[in-house]
């Protein structure tokens, strides 16, 4: 548990480097690190090393440590963008906001009528925390690369609400879960590139031009 | 006892105070400064006494009894009020004298013993409508007293916005003390801890002294109205006329059962007014405007105390409660004896430049040496440093706060909350005295007015020396205080009756003494050997620039800049700004003014939508007879219609 | 009799030791560059000749131009004799309370430093005391904040009692967030670079442009005890000093304050000063690291 929660504790780290930082390769990063450490996440919570739960540890590791961010990387050098300028919500305040989410969640979560063995666990401050974060990308963000980043950090905190359901609901679905959202990046790189090469810009404020 | 008839003394000098004040200025002054001194003494006589002074009237007054009584907390408050109505009072002698303003000096000598004595009278008042009366005539003595100087179109809306603003307030009061009267069954006040009913009346009187107190949102009239008025009412409001709101608050929240969520509403609402209270001083331009931002802040330090003192009882009587609020006690104190000390110096700064905004003034130490002296004590001492006053009851309110988080219980997210606040609204007060001190005293003067200041007279010096004296003699006999102070907590809370001196406070009095005597032997030594021997005085050293002037200062907005851009969001500074074009460009300005943000985005809007709902109502009454007489058969239909339903069903 | 040897030895440490650390940071940036460097006693022999040298005040300025260096030295002296130096030695002045004591009199030096800065009406001088006293509005929060912390692990709010702190994911954060305070009130990079030669870009350098002779040299002084409080402070809330013996206590708290030192140069050897846009985020970042550890700790003490 300890392990866990030491992990997790990380991941939330995570969270704040990612709304604090400015630079989208250190965003990435932050992104990509976490993936591996809620991928490692499943091989402390099961006692019984089935090869199944190895098989999805390692898959998961990998698409969002590896796969994912190495899309991200790629759509980035195409668009030539390395920096957030003029964000929605400035670092500092998403930092701020970041943080009291997860003071907030810390607290919730202590509230809420969980399983005993789930009580001492940060799973749920985690899972929620991760989830406002996403949130703050998603609104504060202007360039669309951080948005994915956003997103995908919002879909870490569902994966941290899955393991609280590990025992009841197989990996497999996570896993299918996971292969959707590999297909939606993969998808996203290739509009972002298209887009930065029609339109020269990857702001997402100026797509909004396009609404007719 | 004698305390009840050195009050009798204090407020017949000064009736006769009011009385005289427009034709004889020396027995004016005479009959008030012994008033208050008098009064003072009763205070002090409470206070290291071990009674109370209590006094029912047999002849009624308005249909009830008269009801004095003088206790430990009530003494406390007392006792800033004669300090500061004696000090006001001589320096009022000089600052507002017959010769500089002929028509309103001497109104406003009349005035000034009338306010002194309403809030004596309100500080002692033990029945709710006679309280409400004093209150009253404090409000409107305060009124005529900002407004002295009607002349100016600032004063006189400063001075409407005052009264809006206070009477508001006291809407609230009016509720607050019918529905209490109704339910105990008498106007007479006391201890009603145990009426548990009674909880939610404490919200009413939270609002209604509040705006007098000026916490945060309600502070809207503050900063007007104590930079417009006559600087030695704005000393007397600062220092003591919005501590009758905090009086208030301390005075019910001992009395009254007090909901524990309004405990923890007034630390949160307290920590806020500190940090955005300071936050808005330190953009500030104009001194007096500063130095009023500022006292929001202090109440919200004072604020937290209290707070912090009902979360204790809540908590089943912790002792971190006593600490918490015997240093907010001791804070209304302080923040009056400062306040009052850095209101009198820049009125003498108002009086010898005829400026407030500091980026016309600059090196006045030089011309005002007695003025920038004990300015920068009033500096040292509202930034809680040490060995002044103001850290002694800083460090009581942290301490407090740092055992309410070991103790480890709910409350000690408050008290973390409250913590780093009051932390940063303390970093904030340096900052924004270090910015007031040397932009008005130090560097070279930026205008004219102020090249060629004068230093103030001996009122005027004697009122600021005798202030400063206080801020430090208080700040190096903190177990001496303590006495006092402790009276005032147990007149809060029987339960915390009066305790030994606390064994750190007394090695905080040790090292405050050990300090006062280090520091000025060290900067007194460094002086004389630097000086005396070798110094050579020289141009500033501006990177070689052959030709440096007095504008090329640091000004008072860019001293602030990196914060104000932190607090923007709250702020809203208002830009105008003339770029630099072409080759020599000739003129270029960048002018930011901080306006009164929480009024003009808040109270002015919600103010204008009831406006608003109010001339719909009002196109109903347009004089047309015909329609009126449609009105009232309207009425009457509607009327019968009501009588049948109700009788049918 | 031991408490005048003691007190004198302790304040042997405080004075002697303290212009050493600046010393070691030359030498290990140098080091790290490729270059000699100059001597680690360097500030000793800048501090002795300053003594001796002339006074040249600015034509503006009043006393308190000299005097404001000098209360802001004795203030700092003040702050050190409340710090203990390891468990077995304590403080010279220990009691309830006496961390915001320490605090306050670090405020009072820099009250004091920034009004002698701002004397001579230089406008690079106000723009050094500004951020100076700006900065230190966040780096006050973590303090409290950090200070809270070991307050909540110790169940103690005296200085002496409460550098005992517990080993463990708090540590690691308050160790992170009390260094960075240490770059930012000592005037380090990346807050702030005291080896370049730009004035608009400096804070502490700047605010004291004007100074010369002793009262530089008690600036110099002050600001070296300063940087050797925050190192010993630093090791001493992260390490668990109590668990070790007296004579190991002593050689750890040297060995610490060493790496804390060694630390600051190889920081200043490899980032470069932040962009002053940039630098409020860092300093939340520091708070925010304080309040974290004071959360762990929290839930650790429940």
């Amino acid at each position: 548990m300890r392990d866990l929660n030491l992990l997790i504790g990380l991941a939330m780290g995570l969270n704040l480097v990612a709304l604090g930082s400015s630079r989208l390769p250190s965003i990435i990063r932050a992104t990509a690190l976490q993936g591996v450490l809620l991928g490692i996440m499943p091989l402390l919570l099961e006692h019984d090393f089935g090869w199944q739960v190895v098989a999805v540890a390692v898959a998961t590791a990998i698409g969002k440590g590896v796969v994912i961010p190495g899309l991200l990387q790629r759509a980035m050098r195409a668009a030539h963008i390395e920096r957030e300028v003029e964000p929605f919500i400035g670092f500092v305040p998403s930092l701020l906001l970041g943080a009291f989410g997860t003071i907030a969640a810390l607290a919730v979560a202590r509230s809420l009528p969980l399983l005993p063995e789930h009580a001492k666990s940060l799973l749920v401050p985690g899972a929620l925390a991760s989830m406002l974060t996403g949130f703050v990308l998603l609104i504060g963000r202007v360039k669309a690369i951080s948005q994915v980043c956003g997103y995908l950090i919002f879909e870490n905190g569902i994966y941290l609400f899955g393991l609280l359901l590990i025992g009841s609901t197989p990996l497999l679905v996570e896993a299918g879960v996971l292969l959707d959202l590999t297909v939606g990046i993969f998808v996203i790189g290739i509009i972002v590139d298209r887009i930065q090469r029609a339109f020269d810009s990857l702001d997402t404020r100026k797509l909004t031009v396009l609404r007719e | 006892m004698i305390a009840g008839p050195l009050l009798t003394l204090s407020f017949s000098a000064l009736v006769l105070a009011a009385l005289a004040g427009r034709r004889w200025p020396r027995t004016w002054l005479a009959l008030t400064v012994a008033g208050s001194g008098v009064a003072l003494a009763a205070a002090l006589l409470v206070l290291f006494g071990t009674t109370d002074w209590e006094w029912r009237g047999t002849v009624a007054f308005g249909g009830e009894l008269p009801h004095l009584r003088l206790d430990g907390l009530s003494a406390i408050f007392l006792a800033l009020v004669g300090v500061l109505g004696g000090a006001g009072a001589v320096y009022a002698h000089e600052y507002w004298s017959d010769a500089s303003h002929p028509t309103s000096a001497p109104r406003g000598r009349a005035w000034w013993s009338v306010l002194v004595l309403s809030m004596m009278l309100v500080l002692t008042i033990a029945n709710g409508l006679h309280f409400l009366l004093a209150w009253e005539s404090f409000a409107i003595a305060a009124f005529f007293l900002i407004t002295l100087d009607s002349g100016a179109r600032a004063v006189r809306s400063a001075g409407w916005l005052y009264l809006a603003a206070s009477h508001a307030g006291t809407l609230a009061l009016f509720a607050f003390f019918a529905l209490l009267a109704e339910r105990t069954g008498s106007w007479d006040l006391g201890p009603m801890r145990a009426q548990a009913g009674l909880q939610p009346l404490f919200w009413l009187a939270m609002l209604g002294f509040g705006v007098k107190a000026g916490l945060f949102p309600l502070h809207v009239w503050l900063p007007s109205a104590h930079a417009n008025a006559p600087t030695h009412v704005s000393a007397i409001m600062s220092g003591a006329a919005i501590k009758m709101g905090v009086y208030g608050l301390v005075r019910f929240s001992g009395w009254l059962p007090v909901p524990v969520s309004a405990a923890w509403v007034l630390v949160i609402v307290g920590s806020l007014s500190a940090l955005l209270g300071i936050a808005f001083a330190f953009a500030q331009g104009d001194l007096k405007r500063l130095l009023a931002y500022c006292s929001v802040e202090n109440v919200g330090i004072i604020l937290v105390g209290v707070g912090g003192a009902l979360l204790a009882v809540a908590d089943g009587d912790s002792p971190w409660g006593r600490l918490v609020l015997a240093g907010a006690l001791f804070h209304v104190w302080n923040h009056g004896l400062f306040k009052g000390l850095l209101f009198f110096g820049a009125g003498s700064v108002l009086h010898a430049t005829g400026t407030r905004e500091m980026s016309r003034l600059g090196g006045l130490w030089r011309r005002l040496p007695w003025t920038a002296a004990s300015f920068a004590i009033g500096c040292l001492a509202v930034a809680g440093l040490p060995p002044l006053n103001g850290f002694v009851s800083e460090w009581l309110v942290y301490l407090g706060l740092f055992d309410a988080v070991t103790s480890h219980g709910a409350t000690a997210w408050a008290a973390i909350f409250a913590a780093l606040m009051l932390g940063s609204a303390g970093a904030l007060a340096l900052a924004s005295f270090v910015k007031a001190g040397s932009m008005v005293f130090l560097g070279a003067p930026r205008g004219r007015a102020a090249a060629q200041a004068h230093e103030a007279g001996r009122a005027m010096r004697g009122a600021m020396l005798l202030l400063a004296a206080l801020c430090v003699g208080l700040g190096l006999a903190p177990t001496l205080v303590w006495r006092a102070l402790a009276r005032g907590v147990a007149a809060w809370h029987p339960a915390w009756t009066v305790a030994p001196v606390p064994g750190a406070l007394q090695a905080i009095g040790g090292t405050q003494l050990a300090l006062a005597m280090l520091l000025p032997a060290v900067g007194w030594f460094a002086w004389r050997k630097m000086h005396g021997r070798t110094a050579r005085r020289a141009l500033t050293w501006d990177c070689g620039f052959a030709a440096p002037t007095a504008r090329m200062q640091y000004s008072s907005a860019s001293f602030a800049g990196i914060a104000s851009g932190w607090f923007r969001w709250i702020l809203r500074p208002r830009l105008t700004l003339r770029r630099p074009r072409g080759l020599m460009p000739t003129r270029a300005f960048r002018l930011e003014r901080i306006p009164e943000t929480m009024l003009d985005l808040v109270i002015v809007p919600i103010g204008g939508l009831i406006m608003q709902t109010a001339s719909g109502a009002r196109r109903l009454q347009h004089g047309s007879l015909q329609a009126y007489i449609l009105y009232v058969v309207a009425g009457l239909v509607a009327l019968g219609a009501m009588v049948l339903g109700a009788g049918i069903r | 009799m031991m408490i005048v040897l003691s007190f004198v030895a302790r304040l042997a440490w405080w004075l002697l030791l303290a212009p050493l650390l600046p010393g070691i940071i030359n030498k290990v940036k140098a080091w790290v560059a490729g270059r000699r460097g100059p001597p680690v006693l360097q500030l000793y022999y800048d501090l002795a000749r300053l003594w001796r040298k002339q006074v040249v005040m600015s034509t503006l300025a009043s006393p308190a131009f000299i005097v404001g260096p000098a209360v802001a030295w004795a203030a700092v002296l003040g702050a050190t004799l409340l710090v203990p130096l390891g468990p077995a030695a304590g403080a010279t002045l220990s009691f309830r309370g006496d961390v915001v004591l320490m605090l306050y009199l670090l405020a009072l030096a820099r009250f004091a430093t920034t009004w002698a800065a701002m004397e001579t009406g230089s406008a690079f001088e106000g723009m050094g005391a500004a951020r100076e006293v700006t900065y230190a509005v966040l780096a006050e929060a973590a303090m409290i904040a950090a200070m809270l912390t070991l307050a909540v692990q110790t169940g103690s709010v005296s200085l002496a009692t409460m550098l005992a702190p517990s080993v463990g994911t708090s540590a690691v954060l308050l160790a992170a967030g009390l260094f960075t305070v240490l770059l930012v009130e000592n005037c380090r990079v990346p807050f702030d670079d005291p080896a370049t030669h730009l004035e608009l870009t400096m804070i502490h350098e700047v605010m004291v442009l004007d100074h010369s002779g002793p009262p530089f040299a008690a600036i110099l002084h002050g600001a070296s005890m300063k940087l050797l409080l925050f190192a010993v402070l630093v090791t001493q809330s992260v390490l668990p000093m109590g668990t070790y013996s007296r004579t190991m206590a002593s050689i750890v708290l040297l060995v610490g304050v060493l790496i804390v030192t060694v630390g600051v140069g190889i920081v200043e050897s490899f980032m470069a000063r932040f962009a002053f846009r940039r630098v409020p985020l860092l300093l939340t970042t520091s708070v925010l690291l304080c309040v974290f550890a004071l959360l762990v700790a929290w839930q650790g003490a429940a």
